[in-house]
C-alpha cells in the first residue's frame, strides 16, 4: 500500500490526471479496497454491539483504519530499508507495532476471539497497470557509481532538452528553392520596411512606391562601411587571429604605460636609443621583443633637466 | 620658346657625361623642416625651414627657391634679415583681361610660366637677396643658413586635410593630413628646392596632438612630449641624401603595426582598420625579398613605412623610405579581386623606392629611365608572382594601350631633347600641351609615358639579356649607395642621380653591346610601328611568301628597319625566322620545312617541344602551314594586322601555347562567325589548363560570334550548357551550386560568363528570354553561406549582366516613360536592382561594388528609354560623403546624362564640383570623364557650347586650378576636346576680327582666329553676322588699339618689375658677374624674340605684317608677355609681411622707386627687341602647331 502510494507520488502527473476521471481502472481498484475496509469497520461495529451507524462516522472510522494500516506499512518499510533490505520481514512489522504503542502479545488472542466475523475477501481486481509515461528519447543508463537498483533516470526531455523532429525535406531542389525564396522574401520585406519608414528616392516620377529606393545618405567616414567586413564576418576573422592582435596591442599599451610611469629617467631612454641603430636584423630570433621606434616610449620634455640647473 | 628654362638644362646634358652640373649657383647640403603647429580645425600649418647651402660662385647674391601657396613671414640668412620676392606666374597663366581663348596660346604661356619657376633651370618662385653684410662671407664660399618662417592656410594642393565632421576630438574623428601631388610638388607645403636633382640630408620635426602620429621620411629618432604634455614632437633624420620632391608627411591617429617579418618596416592605417592592415601587408616581405634578390642589393633605407590614408591623391605614392597608399587598397582575407591589385600596388611602390626615391633623376628628360627600371623590375616581380602567362598578358595589354594611345594622339616621346628653342624641333608639336615639363603633361600622357618606359626597358633586356640588365641596375645602386654614405662630400651625391647618358653608358660597359639604334628608335623618337601582314603559299617552290607592309605616315607611327621575328608553325614543327625589314622590301620568302600534308597520322611538334594530335581536316590540303605569327615576342612596339585563314586562327587558338597568341586569335576570330570558330572557342572555354584570362575573353568573343550567326545558331544560347555543366547542380541544372570560390580560375570564369551571355541577341535584336531567366535564376539561387570568400564582386557582375541584357525600349511616339508601360522583363530587372541597392544600405558590400553596379545599370535603363532619364539619383550618390567608388560611378552617369540630354544645368553642376569638391581625386576624375565622354566636341554643334562656358573653362585652367598640376592639365585636356587648339568656334569673332590693310584697303580676317575649316571660315566671313563689324571696323580698330595699349602696359609693367629685380640683385661691381649673369639675363630676354617669331604670320610682307601685328595686338601681345618667364601678377604677389623688420621695409621702398624708373627704360628696351625680332621674322619658319600652320595658309578674304 505504502509502496503503491510512493510510486503514485513519483508519477504524480499520472495520478493527478486520473482523479479527474472516475472510470480509470486504478480508481476502481482503490474504491474496491476502500469498500472492503468499510465492511470491516461495519462488522467491527456490529461486533461491538452497535445496531446502526451514521455514514459519516463509518467514513471517519474507515479513514482512521486506513491511516493506521498505511502508517504500519510505511514504518515497516522504513525499518526494512534502514537495515538495507528491500522486503519487510515479520520483525519489521513487530517493531513497527511496538513503536506505535501496540501490545503485540494481545494480537494472537484477539485474532482467535470467538465472536469474530468472517469477511469475504475483496474482489479480485487486477493491480492497475501504471500507465506508461510518454517515452521521449533514450533514458540515460546509470553512471557506474549509482547501483543498478536505483530508479532509472527520467526521460531526457524532462531535464535536458526537448528536441522536436520534423520530416526532413530530402529533395535538394525544393530545399534550394525554399531557401532562395525565403531569403528573397525576407530581404524584400526588410527593404520595403526600411523604405517605408525612411526617406526614399524613386526612378519614376509618377510612382514612388513600386520601386522604392532607400535614399542615399552620405557617411561621415565612408571608408569604414566600405572596407570593413560585416559584423558576422568580422567575428570569424577575429576568431582566427585574435591572439596575435592581443599581443600587439598589449605591447603597445605597455609602451605607453611605461612612458606614463617612467618619471623622466632620461638616461635609460637614451641608452635604449643607442641600442637602436643595431636594429631588428640581429634580433630576429627574439620574436617577442620588437624594437621599433614607433613602439618606444615617448620622452618627457627636456625642461625637467633644466629645472635642477636653475635651482 | 623660353630659353630661360631650357638653356641651362641643355648645358647640363652636354656635360652630363662628366657628371652632374647643378643649375644653381649653390649646393644645398642639409635642410631642416619643422612644423610646430598643425590645426585640423582651421586646416593650417605653421613652421619653418632651414636650408644649409654652400655657394659655388663667389658673387652669389640671390637665392631662388621654390614655394607655392605658403605664406612666408620672414627670411633670415645666417641670422640676418633678408629681403625676398615671391612671384608665381603659374597662379594665373594668362592675364585675366586678355580675351585670348585659343589653347595653343595658353599651352605656350603655361609652359613658359612653368619654366620660369622650374628648379631644374635654377629658377624658383621665391627669390631671396643675400644681405650685403654677407657678401664677403659668400665670396669665400662659406656656408649660408637660410631660415624661412612660413605658414599654410587651407592648402588646396600639396597637403590634403581629411577632417570628418563628427563629434569628438580630431583623433577620435579620424582626422588626418598627408602630402600629395603630381611629380615635384613639395613646394606646395614648404619652401625648398623642389627638384629631383638637388639632394641633401634632412631633419624633419613635426609637433602633433599626443593622440596622433606623424609619419615621415627617414628614421624616427625620438618622440618627445611638449611641456604641457598635450602634444608630442616626432624627430626624423634622413641621412641618405634625398631630393625635396621625395619628402612626404602623413599625420593622423594611425594604428601602428610593426611588420611581423621585418621589424624595421612599420605599417600605419586609420583607426578600426588594423585587422585589414594586418592582412593586406602580410605579403609585403616577399616583395622585399624578391627585389633584394634580383638587384643583389639591400633595401637602401634603414626603415620603411607604409601609410594608408583616405581621399588619396593617387593609389600609390612613393617617397623616400615611405609610401602613401589609398586606404581603399586595404582588404580582408575574404576578398579575392582586390588582393592581386593591392599586391601590385605594394610591389610598384617598392620598386619605386629603389628607382625614383633612392636613385633620383638628373632632369625631366631622364625620367623615363627611372620609370622604366621601376616598371621593369615590377614586371619581373609580376612574372614571378603571377606567372609567365599573367606577365605576357600584361605586357600585351600595356603594348596595346600604348599603341592605341600613340596612334590616337600622335606619339609619346620618352627622352625629349629640346634644341635651341626652334619651333621645328619641338618634339611634341602634335600635342596640345608642352612635354618639356612634367607639370604641363596631360595625366593620360604621363601614364602612357610610364607604360612605354617599362616596355622599352623590356626591349633593352631582349637585346642585352636579363643578366646584364640586372647587373646594370646593381651597378647604379651600388654607385648610389657608396655616394650616399659619403656624408660630408656632397659633390659625390650626384652619383645618386641617373641620367639617360649615364644609364646607356653603363649598359654598354656591362654588356658591351651597342643599343644605340634601339634607343634612337624608341627613346629619342616617338611613335609606334604599324605592320600589315599577309601571305601566300607557293606550292611549287614550297615557299611561304610573306608580305609585310608598314604604315609610317599616319600620326603616331614610325618606320621600322631591322630584324623582325616570324614564327611559322608547320606540320613538322614550329620554326623561327628572322627577317630583315628594310626600306623597300615588302616581300619575304620563307622556305617551308615540311611537304604538304601526309596521310599518316603523326603528332605535331609545337614550339615548346610538346607534341600534339591535331585534327587536320580543316586545313588546306596543299599547304603545310598551320599558323604564322609576326613578332611573337613583342620585341617591337607595334600593332600587327595579319591576315590568315580562319582555320589557321582556330589552330592557333587551340594549339599555340602562348597566351598572347591565343588572345590575338580570339580577337581575329570575331571576324569569322562560323561553327568551327564556335567550336574552337567552346573548347578553349572548357579547357581547364587554359589561362583564365584567355577563357574570359573567349566568352565575349563567343557572344559576338553567336550574335553574328544568330540565324543559323542551333542549340541553347551560347555558353549556357557550358555554364550549367561547370557550375550548376547535377540533379537540378537550373540551380547554381552553392558558391565555392576556392579555385580562382573558375571563379573568374563563373563571374564572366553570365556577363558575356547577357550580350547575346536574338533575331529581333533582343536578349533571349532564356538568357534573362537564366541570369535571374543565378541571382535567385546565389548562396554564399558556405563560402570562404565574399561574393560581392560576383553579385556585382550579375547586375552588370542584367544591365548588359537591356536593349532599347520600343518607344511609341516618344511617350513619357511610366511604370504602366514598363516592359515586363525590365520590371524583373528593376526589381532585382532595387532589392540589391536597398540591401546595400543594410548590409554594405566590400567597396560597395554592388551599389556601383546598380548605379551603372540604372543609367543603362535610363539611356535605353525604359526609365525616365533623370540625374537626380546620381547626383545624390555623387555627394561628398559617399564612398569614392560610388561617387565616381554616379558622376560617370551624370557625365553621360550631360552628354545625352545636353543639359547645361548638369554641366554647370559638374564644373562646380570640379572647382569645389574636397577630394582632389574626384575633381581630377570628373575632368577625366568629361574628356573621355565629352558633352560635345570641337566639330559638333551643341547648345552647350557657348561663350560663357568657354570663359568658365578658360578661367578654370588659367587660374582656377593653379594648386594642382594634374587638375590643370586635366582642364587643358577638356578644353582641347571641346574646342580644339584654336579659338573656340562658338565665340563671336573678336572685335578685332577684321584687320584693315591700309595700303591695300582690304579687310583681312585676323589669321589667328580662322575657324577650323577654310570653307566654314569663308562662310562665316560671308555671314551677315560679321557685317556689323565690317561696317564699324574703324571704331573698333581704334578702341582695340587702346586695349592693346593697356595690355602692353601690363606687360611692360611686369617685365620692368622683373628686370628691375634682376638688376637690383646684381652686383654690377663684381667682376665675376659676367661669367654667370649674362647667360641668365639673356635667357630671360630672349624669349621675346622667339615668341614674336613664333606667333607672327611671316609669309606676309613686312609692312603688312606690321599692321597685322597692330591689328592683332590683342592676340599677340599677351602671348609675348607670357613668353616672358615672369609674366603675371607682379605686385599682388610681392609678399612682404608687415611683421618684417624695418630693415627690410627699407628695401621694400627701395624696390618701388627703382621699379618706376626701370619701367620706362624697359618699355623702350622691349620695343628694340621687337624690331630685332622682325628681322628674324624674315627667316622662313615651319609652323608645327596646327593652328599657326593654318594661319599661314589662310587666305586673306580680299583675295
Amino acid at each position: 500500500m505504502a509502496d503503491a502510494a510512493a510510486t503514485a507520488g513519483a508519477g504524480g502527473s499520472g495520478t493527478r490526471s486520473g482523479s479527474k476521471q472516475s472510470t480509470n481502472p486504478a480508481d476502481n481498484y482503490h474504491l474496491a479496497r476502500r469498500r472492503t475496509l468499510q465492511v470491516v469497520v461495519s462488522s467491527l461495529l456490529t461486533e461491538a454491539g452497535f445496531e446502526s451507524a451514521e455514514k459519516a462516522s463509518v467514513e471517519t472510522l474507515t479513514e482512521m483504519l486506513q491511516s493506521y494500516i498505511s502508517e504500519i506499512g510505511r514504518s515497516a518499510k522504513s525499518y526494512c530499508e534502514h537495515t538495507a533490505r528491500t522486503q519487510p520481514t515479520l520483525s519489521d512489522i513487530v517493531v513497527t507495532l511496538v513503536e506505535m504503542g501496540f501490545n503485540v502479545d494481545t494480537l494472537p488472542a484477539y485474532a482467535k476471539r470467538s465472536q469474530r466475523m468472517v469477511i469475504t475477501a475483496p474482489p479480485v481486481t487486477n493491480q492497475p497497470v501504471t500507465p506508461k509515461a510518454l517515452t521521449a528519447g533514450q533514458n540515460r543508463p546509470h553512471p557506474p557509481h549509482i547501483p543498478s537498483h536505483f530508479p532509472e533516470f527520467p526521460d531526457p526531455h524532462t531535464y535536458i532538452k526537448t528536441p522536436t523532429y520534423r520530416e526532413p525535406v530530402s529533395d535538394y531542389q525544393v530545399l534550394r528553392e525554399k531557401a532562395a525564396s525565403q531569403r528573397r522574401d525576407v530581404e524584400r520585406a526588410l527593404t520595403r520596411f526600411m523604405a517605408k519608414t525612411g526617406e526614399t528616392q524613386s526612378l519614376f516620377k509618377d510612382d514612388v512606391s513600386t520601386f522604392p529606393l532607400i535614399a542615399a545618405r552620405p557617411f561621415t567616414i565612408p571608408y569604414l562601411t566600405a572596407l570593413l567586413p560585416s559584423e558576422l564576418e568580422m567575428q570569424q576573422m577575429e576568431e582566427t587571429d585574435s591572439s596575435e592582435q592581443d599581443e600587439q596591442t598589449d605591447t603597445e599599451n605597455l609602451a605607453l604605460h611605461i612612458s606614463m610611469e617612467d618619471s623622466g629617467a632620461e638616461k635609460e631612454n637614451t641608452s635604449v636609443l643607442q641600442q637602436n641603430p643595431s636594429l631588428s636584423g640581429s634580433r630576429n630570433g627574439e620574436e617577442n621583443i620588437i624594437d621599433n621606434p614607433y613602439l618606444r616610449p615617448v620622452k618627457k620634455p627636456k625642461i625637467r633637466r633644466k629645472k635642477p640647473d636653475t635651482f | 620658346m623660353p630659353l630661360a628654362g631650357v638653356e641651362p638644362a641643355r648645358m647640363n646634358r652636354k656635360k652630363g657625361d662628366k657628371g652632374f652640373e647643378s643649375p644653381r649657383p649653390y649646393k644645398l647640403t642639409h635642410q631642416v623642416v619643422c612644423i610646430n603647429n598643425i590645426n585640423f580645425q582651421r586646416k593650417s600649418v605653421v613652421g619653418f625651414v632651414e636650408l644649409t647651402i654652400f655657394p659655388t660662385v663667389a658673387n652669389l647674391n640671390r637665392i631662388k627657391l621654390n614655394s607655392k601657396q605658403c605664406r612666408i613671414y620672414r627670411v633670415r640668412i645666417n641670422d640676418l634679415e633678408a629681403a625676398f620676392i615671391y612671384n608665381d606666374p603659374t597662379l594665373e597663366v594668362c592675364h585675366s583681361e586678355s580675351k585670348q581663348r585659343n589653347l595653343n596660346y595658353f599651352s605656350n604661356a603655361y609652359a613658359a610660366a612653368v619654366s620660369a619657376v622650374d628648379p631644374d633651370a635654377g629658377n624658383g618662385e621665391l627669390c631671396i637677396k643675400v644681405p650685403s653684410e654677407l657678401w664677403k662671407h659668400v665670396d669665400e664660399l662659406k656656408v649660408l643658413k637660410i631660415h624661412i618662417n612660413f605658414s599654410l592656410d587651407q592648402p588646396k594642393g600639396g597637403l590634403h586635410f581629411v577632417v570628418p565632421s563628427v563629434e569628438g576630438s580630431m583623433a577620435e574623428r579620424g582626422a588626418h593630413v598627408f602630402s600629395c601631388g603630381y611629380q615635384n610638388s613639395t613646394r606646395f607645403w614648404f619652401p625648398c628646392v623642389d627638384s629631383y636633382s638637388e639632394l641633401c640630408t634632412w631633419k624633419l620635426e613635426f609637433t602633433v596632438d599626443a593622440a596622433m602620429v606623424a609619419v615621415s621620411n627617414g628614421d624616427l629618432v625620438e618622440t618627445v612630449y611638449t611641456h604641457d604634455m598635450r602634444k608630442k614632437t616626432f624627430h626624423y633624420m634622413l641621412t641618405i641624401p634625398t631630393a625635396a620632391s621625395n619628402i612626404s608627411l602623413a599625420i593622423g591617429p594611425f594604428e601602428i603595426l610593426v611588420d611581423p617579418y621585418m621589424h624595421e618596416v612599420t605599417h600605419f592605417c586609420l583607426p578600426q582598420l588594423l585587422p585589414l592592415l594586418k592582412h593586406t601587408t602580410s605579403y609585403l616581405h616577399e616583395v622585399f625579398e624578391f627585389y633584394e634578390e634580383i638587384l643583389t642589393c639591400r633595401y637602401p633605407y634603414s626603415c620603411f613605412k607604409t601609410v594608408f590614408i583616405d581621399e588619396a591623391y593617387v593609389e600609390v605614392a612613393a617617397y623616400a623610405s615611405m609610401s602613401i597608399f589609398s586606404t581603399n587598397l586595404l582588404h580582408s582575407a575574404m576578398i579575392i579581386d582586390e588582393t592581386p591589385l593591392t599586391r601590385r600596388c605594394l610591389a610598384q611602390s617598392l620598386a619605386q623606392q629603389f628607382f625614383g626615391c633612392f636613385i633620383s633623376r638628373m632632369s625631366w628628360s631622364d625620367e623615363w629611365v627611372l620609370k622604366g627600371i621601376s616598371g621593369y623590375i615590377y614586371g619581373l616581380w609580376m612574372k614571378k608572382t603571377f606567372g609567365v602567362n599573367e606577365y605576357r598578358h600584361w605586357i600585351k595589354e600595356e603594348l596595346d594601350k600604348i599603341v592605341a594611345y600613340e596612334l590616337k594622339t600622335g606619339g609619346v616621346l620618352l627622352h625629349p631633347i629640346f634644341g635651341g628653342g626652334k619651333e621645328k624641333d619641338n618634339p611634341a608639336s602634335h600635342l596640345h600641351f608642352s612635354i618639356k615639363h612634367p607639370h604641363t603633361l596631360s595625366w593620360e600622357y604621363y601614364t602612357m609615358f610610364q607604360c612605354k618606359a617599362h616596355l622599352v626597358m623590356r626591349l633593352i633586356e631582349n637585346r642585352i639579356s636579363m643578366e646584364f640588365m640586372l647587373q646594370v641596375f646593381n651597378k647604379l645602386l651600388s654607385l648610389a649607395s657608396t655616394a650616399s654614405s659619403q656624408k660630408f662630400q656632397s659633390h659625390m651625391w650626384s652619383q645618386m642621380l641617373v641620367s639617360t647618358s649615364g644609364f646607356l653608358k653603363s649598359i654598354s660597359n656591362v654588356s658591351g653591346k651597342d643599343i644605340q639604334p634601339l634607343i634612337k628608335q624608341w627613346v629619342d623618337q616617338s611613335g609606334v610601328v604599324k605592320f600589315y601582314g599577309s601571305f601566300a603559299f607557293n606550292r611549287k617552290r614550297n615557299v611561304l611568301e610573306l608580305e609585310i607592309k608598314q604604315d609610317y605616315t599616319s600620326p603616331g607611327t614610325q618606320k621600322y628597319v631591322g630584324p623582325l621575328k616570324v614564327t611559322v608553325q608547320e606540320l613538322d614543327g614550329s620554326f623561327n625566322h628572322t627577317l630583315q625589314i628594310e626600306e623597300n622590301s615588302l616581300k619575304h620568302d620563307i622556305p617551308c620545312h615540311s611537304k604538304s600534308r601526309r596521310n599518316k597520322k603523326k603528332k605535331i611538334p609545337l614550339m615548346n617541344g610538346e607534341e600534339v594530335d591535331m585534327d587536320l581536316s580543316a586545313m588546306d590540303a596543299d599547304s603545310p602551314l598551320l599558323w604564322i605569327r609576326i613578332d611573337p615576342d613583342m620585341s617591337v612596339l607595334r600593332k600587327v594586322e595579319f591576315e590568315q585563314a580562319d582555320f589557321m586562327w582556330q589552330y592557333q587558338l587551340r594549339y599555340e601555347r602562348d597566351v598572347v597568341a591565343q588572345q590575338e586569335s580570339i580577337l581575329a576570330l570575331e571576324k569569322f562567325p562560323t561553327p568551327a570558330s564556335r567550336l574552337a572557342l567552346t573548347d578553349i572555354l572548357e579547357q581547364e589548363q587554359c589561362f583564365y584570362r584567355v577563357r574570359m575573353s573567349a566568352c565575349f568573343c563567343l557572344a559576338k560570334i553567336a550574335n553574328s550567326m544568330v540565324s543559323t545558331w542551333t542549340g541553347p544560347p551560347a555558353m549556357k550548357s557550358l555554364f550549367t555543366r561547370m557550375f550548376c547542380c547535377k540533379s537540378c541544372p537550373n540551380i547554381v551550386k552553392t558558391n565555392n570560390f576556392m579555385s580562382f580560375q573558375s571563379y573568374f570564369l563563373q563571374k564572366t560568363m553570365p556577363v558575356a551571355m547577357a550580350l547575346l541577341r536574338d533575331v529581333h535584336n533582343l536578349c533571349p528570354k532564356e538568357v534573362l531567366t537564366f541570369i535571374l535564376d543565378l541571382i535567385k539561387y546565389n548562396d554564399n553561406r558556405k563560402n570562404k570568400f565574399s561574393d560581392n564582386y560576383y553579385r556585382a557582375e550579375m547586375i552588370d549582366a542584367l544591365a548588359n541584357s537591356v536593349t532599347p525600349a520600343v518607344s511609341v511616339n516618344n511617350e513619357v516613360r511610366t511604370l504602366d508601360n514598363l516592359n515586363p522583363d525590365v520590371r524583373l530587372i528593376l526589381e532585382e536592382i532595387t532589392r540589391f541597392l536597398n540591401m546595400e544600405k543594410l548590409l554594405p558590400s566590400y567597396r560597395h561594388t554592388i551599389t556601383v553596379s546598380c548605379l551603372r545599370a540604372i543609367r543603362v535603363l535610363q539611356k535605353n528609354g525604359h526609365v525616365p532619364s533623370d540625374p537626380a539619383l546620381f547626383k545624390s550618390y555623387a555627394e561628398y560623403g559617399h564612398f569614392v567608388d560610388i561617387r565616381i560611378a554616379a558622376l560617370e552617369a551624370v557625365v553621360d546624362y550631360t552628354k545625352v540630354d545636353r543639359s547645361y544645368e548638369e554641366l554647370q553642376w559638374l564644373l562646380n564640383m570640379i572647382q569645389n569638391d574636397p577630394v582632389p581625386y574626384v575633381r581630377h576624375k570628373i575632368l577625366n570623364m568629361l574628356t573621355k565622354n565629352p558633352p560635345f566636341t570641337k566639330n559638333m554643334e551643341s547648345p552647350l557650347c557657348n561663350e560663357a562656358l568657354v570663359d568658365q573653362l578658360w578661367k578654370l585652367m588659367n587660374s582656377g586650378t593653379s594648386h594642382d598640376w594634374r587638375l590643370r592639365c586635366g582642364a587643358v585636356d577638356l578644353y582641347f576636346t571641346l574646342f580644339g587648339l584654336s579659338r573656340p568656334s562658338c565665340l563671336p569673332l573678336p572685335e578685332l576680327g577684321l584687320v584693315l590693310n591700309l595700303k591695300e584697303k582690304k579687310a583681312v580676317l585676323n589669321p589667328t582666329i580662322i575657324p577650323e575649316s577654310v570653307a566654314g571660315n569663308q562662310e562665316a566671313a560671308n555671314n551677315p553676322s560679321s557685317h556689323p563689324q565690317l561696317v564699324g571696323f574703324q571704331n573698333l580698330f581704334s578702341s582695340s588699339q587702346d586695349e592693346e595699349e593697356i595690355d602692353m602696359d601690363t606687360v611692360h609693367d611686369s617685365q620692368a618689375f622683373i628686370s628691375h629685380h634682376l638688376n637690383m640683385l646684381e652686383r654690377p661691381s663684381t667682376p665675376g658677374l659676367s661669367k654667370y649673369r649674362p647667360a641668365s639675363s639673356r635667357s630671360a630676354l630672349i624669349p621675346q624674340h622667339s615668341a614674336g617669331c613664333d606667333s607672327t604670320p611671316t609669309t606676309k610682307p613686312q609692312w603688312s605684317l606690321e599692321l597685322a601685328r597692330k591689328g592683332t595686338g590683342k592676340e599677340q601681345a599677351p602671348l609675348e608677355m607670357s613668353m616672358h618667364p615672369v609674366a603675371s601678377t607682379p605686385l599682388s604677389v610681392f609678399t612682404k609681411e608687415s611683421t618684417a623688420s624695418k630693415h627690410s621695409d627699407h628695401h621694400h621702398h627701395h624696390h618701388h622707386e627703382h621699379k618706376k624708373k626701370k619701367k620706362k627704360h624697359k618699355h623702350k628696351h622691349k620695343h628694340k627687341h621687337k624690331h630685332d625680332s622682325k628681322e628674324k621674322d624674315k627667316e622662313p619658319f615651319t609652323f608645327s602647331s596646327p593652328a599657326s600652320g593654318r594661319s599661314i595658309r589662310s587666305p586673306s578674304l580680299s583675295d
